[in-house]
């Protein structure tokens, strides 16, 4: 397999959404310095002139049951989740800044939230679009902004945590979850640690958050051995600062964008690279490392990563697709709805998506979905060489002997021949 | 407190990493070929848990129905007392539980009242982990059914959960139970599926997760022709379960089939002692009559079905079938005519071999702790209890030194 077509297929399909017809041809031509450039820089057009803002308002306090409202209440409250869903989906497939996208996408899984406990799809939104300002910066500032984040705090309990029953929820994932990792610390800096994060306040409906004093520990605490008095601020600080943030972050990147069954070796690029807490320097080093040339680190798309590449290839839009509640029904059968992670700990990775239901899953979400695309690149192809050229088309390295045939096979019918390809295992796993 | 468990949870959840086990996904064929060479012996006990996410209302599944607290307390979230299903002078099942009222009056089921643990922890993660782990105090990373299958020999058919997720509840220290993904019973069938064979045949140059790839899609085709006819009746749809406003804290939805394909297996003479499946959607925050009727009609429909199943079978004696959720609710609603997350709620064991009636005291509607009910019988006690009773194995390695023990089974 050729070393070239693998790293620019991985800049494509890990650090992008895949490419869009025609690119994967063109940046082998460009060739890897150019690709990785284009892949890290960023585009000025914003997001609003592909993709248009969703209209998230504030539904206020859930109307009681059975009253006149409580109908109109829930129906706007599932479309505005919805539209939400849709609207992240569609950026993933058109925004000129898949980087963005990728990474907001990582940190989402990151500081992993979810609508199911949240409810209300204002905060979430909100959320979003902190996720998407601080994704390529600084992590202190990500960090302190998330701090802050109505949902993340109503996701964890934050504001049920006062100076009289301190909570621990928000303390601990902050340090093993968030910025740490786990056995990082003590549990006794878990405990000193609920009690810097007490008083905070959020507004539901709005995910608009507020300290009060008079709910909030002042008394100085003890952490990592230190004496002092924090806010919630300068404590997210005193964390990312530490050098076990050094290591945890770019053991994330590694996880979710390298490997995430292969240790990461300790002289991982990003690593140094994140020694300023610069999101993109280690993003940068990531990409420029040597290990996105060596086979060993091969990684299973995740369903949504794995709908949105075939979006892009199939030239079909999310939100224009019959209809997207059966859209969002597969991506919930296959495991993976955007804003609704199972759990803090983020979504599985690697073999986790490789199970015979999932398997079974993926075969009907592609049966949906590609009879809705034209089809026209593969249309637009000789019959013979439906085989060689759609390789370029869904940026694959090199079909496998056995798929090479079955593609063979089905190369006269452009339904078929496109399901078995998004279904084979060289387009589930990202070499 | 609570968050220890939540933190082990998240490290059971994630499975392999946390333990240092891959989560075993079986396919039926290993399943048709143990059930084949090396089928169940006659007699065995088998024990079926089935747990509810989300923390079923246990004031609403068992109901205090003369009891004039309960109706003040969520006025806009009872049902008609001429709808509700007596069992004794002062509790009645949920009107949708008619199947488990039947099993009721045939003595076949236990309902251990007012079940739970001390401090009762109100988060859904760590209190399922503190249910699941069997553990409400310590900060441990296996389940109690994971510990009793680390005492047994090695066997990947020992212990299946039905669904691709394993729960915590099966995971061992040394090994763990297996995951069986129902969606397998659905083959693609004609020219797709003939090609999807093609294209998932080994390859001994495959990466490894190429490999794990084809393996995941060809373990769909692989179904052994000896027990195919077994599974091949179609599998009944989901009903269409109400959307619950709430946190999910995860489950299934499709309990009928699951049970559907655990009978299957069971009479295929699958050497499975344990099963586990599940229904989400307990987390009635809101509107909570209609929705919980709806989930408990399921529970109740398919418990009955599944129990009908196995009439045909010389395993009827055999089965017993745990029913448990990781807390009851508050006792007053909350402003959606739901109610938030509370405490203690009722367990049911049902089978052939079950004592049916009432065991641990009724929690009272008038000494609330903090508006919530108290726990008047620990999970341990219940637990202990199947642990020496079906699975005919020692406490002590699940749940060290616990002395309680709840007789609800017959003595053989």
């Amino acid at each position: 397999m050729e070393a070239k077509r693998v790293e620019t297929a991985r800049l494509f399909h890990r650090f992008g959404f895949g490419p869009k017809p025609g690119e994967y041809a063109a940046a082998l031509k460009a060739g890897i310095p150019a690709t990785r450039k284009k892949v890290l820089t960023l585009s000025q057009t914003p997001n609003s002139s592909v993709v248009s803002d969703p209209q998230i308002s504030d539904l206020g306090k859930r109307p009681a049951a059975n009253s006149p409202q409580i109908i109109d209440f829930a129906v706007a409250r599932r479309r505005q989740i919805q539209d939400m869903q849709l609207w992240w989906l569609d950026l993933m497939v058109l925004s000129p800044n898949s980087l963005v996208e990728k990474m907001s996408w990582f940190w989402h899984g990151h500081w992993a939230t979810s609508i199911e406990k949240v409810e209300y799809a204002l905060p979430m939104y909100l959320q979003n679009k902190t996720l998407r300002e601080y994704c390529l910066t600084d992590f202190t500032k990500l960090a302190k902004a998330m701090i802050n984040d109505g949902a993340l705090q109503v996701w964890l309990d934050g504001q049920d945590s006062t100076v009289k029953a301190p909570n621990e929820n928000l303390a601990r994932e902050l340090m093993e979850l968030f910025t740490l990792g786990v056995n990082r610390y003590t549990e006794q800096d878990v405990k000193e640690m609920a009690r810097v994060l007490t008083g905070y306040q959020v507004e539901r409906t709005t995910g608009q958050v507020k300290i009060n004093p008079s709910r909030q520990d002042k008394n100085p605490v003890t952490i990592f051995g230190s004496t002092m008095t924090l806010s919630s601020e300068s404590l997210t600080e005193l964390l990312v600062k530490r050098k076990d943030c050094q290591q945890f972050i770019p053991e994330r990147i590694w996880y979710r964008f390298i490997s995430s069954s292969e240790k990461m070796p300790a002289n991982f690029a990003a690593i140094k690279a994140f020694s300023s807490r610069d999101i993109s320097q280690a993003v940068s080093a990531t990409v420029n490392s040597p290990v996105m040339a060596n086979p060993k680190y091969e990684m299973v798309k995740s369903p949504v990563e794995w709908f949105v590449a075939a979006c892009r290839a199939l030239e079909v839009v999310p939100s224009q697709l019959q209809t997207s509640d059966k859209l969002i029904n597969h991506l919930d059968k296959l495991g993976q709805v955007p804003f609704s992670p199972p759990n803090v700990g983020g979504w599985p990775a690697g073999e986790g998506w490789l199970s015979s239901a999932s398997a079974l899953y993926r075969v009907a979400f592609a049966n949906w979905l590609v009879p809705q695309s034209q089809l026209s690149v593969i249309r637009e192809t000789s019959i013979s060489d439906r085989t060689r050229k759609s390789a370029d088309w869904l940026g694959v390295p090199e079909w496998s002997a056995r798929t090479k045939a079955v593609l063979d096979e089905n190369s006269a019918d452009p339904e078929q021949f496109t399901l078995m390809a998004l279904c084979s295992p060289d387009y589930i796993v990202s070499r | 407190m609570l968050i220890v468990t939540r933190r082990k949870f998240l490290k059971l959840t994630t499975g392999s990493l946390a333990t240092g086990l891959a989560t075993q996904l079986i396919s039926f064929e290993d399943i048709a070929n143990a059930a084949i060479s090396r089928p169940l012996a006659a007699n065995t006990p088998i024990l079926v848990v089935v747990t509810l996410y989300g923390g079923n209302d246990g004031l609403n599944t068992v109901i205090p129905f003369t009891d004039s607290t309960y109706f003040s307390a969520r006025p806009g979230m009872t049902y008609p007392i001429s709808q509700m299903l007596p069992i004794d002078a002062e509790l009645a099942l949920n009107p949708a539980m008619s199947g488990m009222k039947t099993l009721w009056d045939q003595n076949k089921v236990a309902i251990v009242r007012g079940v739970g643990y001390p401090n009762p922890d109100r988060s859904h993660f760590s209190s399922m982990a503190k249910w699941q782990t069997g553990s409400p105090n310590n900060n441990l990373s296996t389940g109690w059914i994971g510990r009793w299958i680390d005492t047994q020999k090695e066997d990947p058919m020992l212990a299946i959960s039905l669904g691709s997720v394993l729960p915590p509840l099966f995971a061992g220290a040394k090994r763990s139970g297996s995951a069986l993904p129902i969606g397998g019973l659905v083959i693609p069938k004609g020219v797709t599926g003939a090609q999807l064979q093609k294209i998932s045949t080994p390859s001994a140059k495959d990466s490894k997760l190429m490999a794990a790839s084809a393996t995941s899609m060809r373990n769909l085709f692989s179904v052994s022709t000896d027990v195919q006819p077994v599974l091949k009746a179609p599998a009944p749809l989901a009903p269409d379960l109400p959307t619950i406003n709430g946190g999910n804290a995860g489950g299934d939805n499709n309990l009928a089939q699951q049970l559907d394909v655990v009978a299957k297996l069971i009479a295929a003479d699958s050497p499975t002692k344990v099963w586990s499946v599940s229904l989400g959607g307990f987390d009635t925050h809101a509107n909570e009559a209609n929705a919980q009727a709806a989930l408990l009609g399921v529970v109740s429909s398919s418990i009955y079905r599944f129990m009908s199943q196995l009439k045909s079978t010389t395993r009827s004696n055999d089965v017993t079938v745990l029913i448990y959720s990781e807390f009851g609710r508050r006792v007053a609603a909350n402003g959606s005519d739901g109610t938030d997350h509370g405490t203690s709620g009722p367990m049911f064991v049902i089978g052939n071999s079950v004592k049916g009636g009432f065991y641990g005291d009724q929690p009272s509607l008038k000494s609330l702790i903090n508006g919530d009910l108290a726990v008047t019988t620990d999970f341990r006690d219940v637990y202990a209890s199947l642990l020496e009773g079906v699975l005919k194995s020692p406490v002590e390695p699940s749940l060290g030194n616990w002395s309680g023990r709840v007789n609800f089974l017959k003595t053989a």
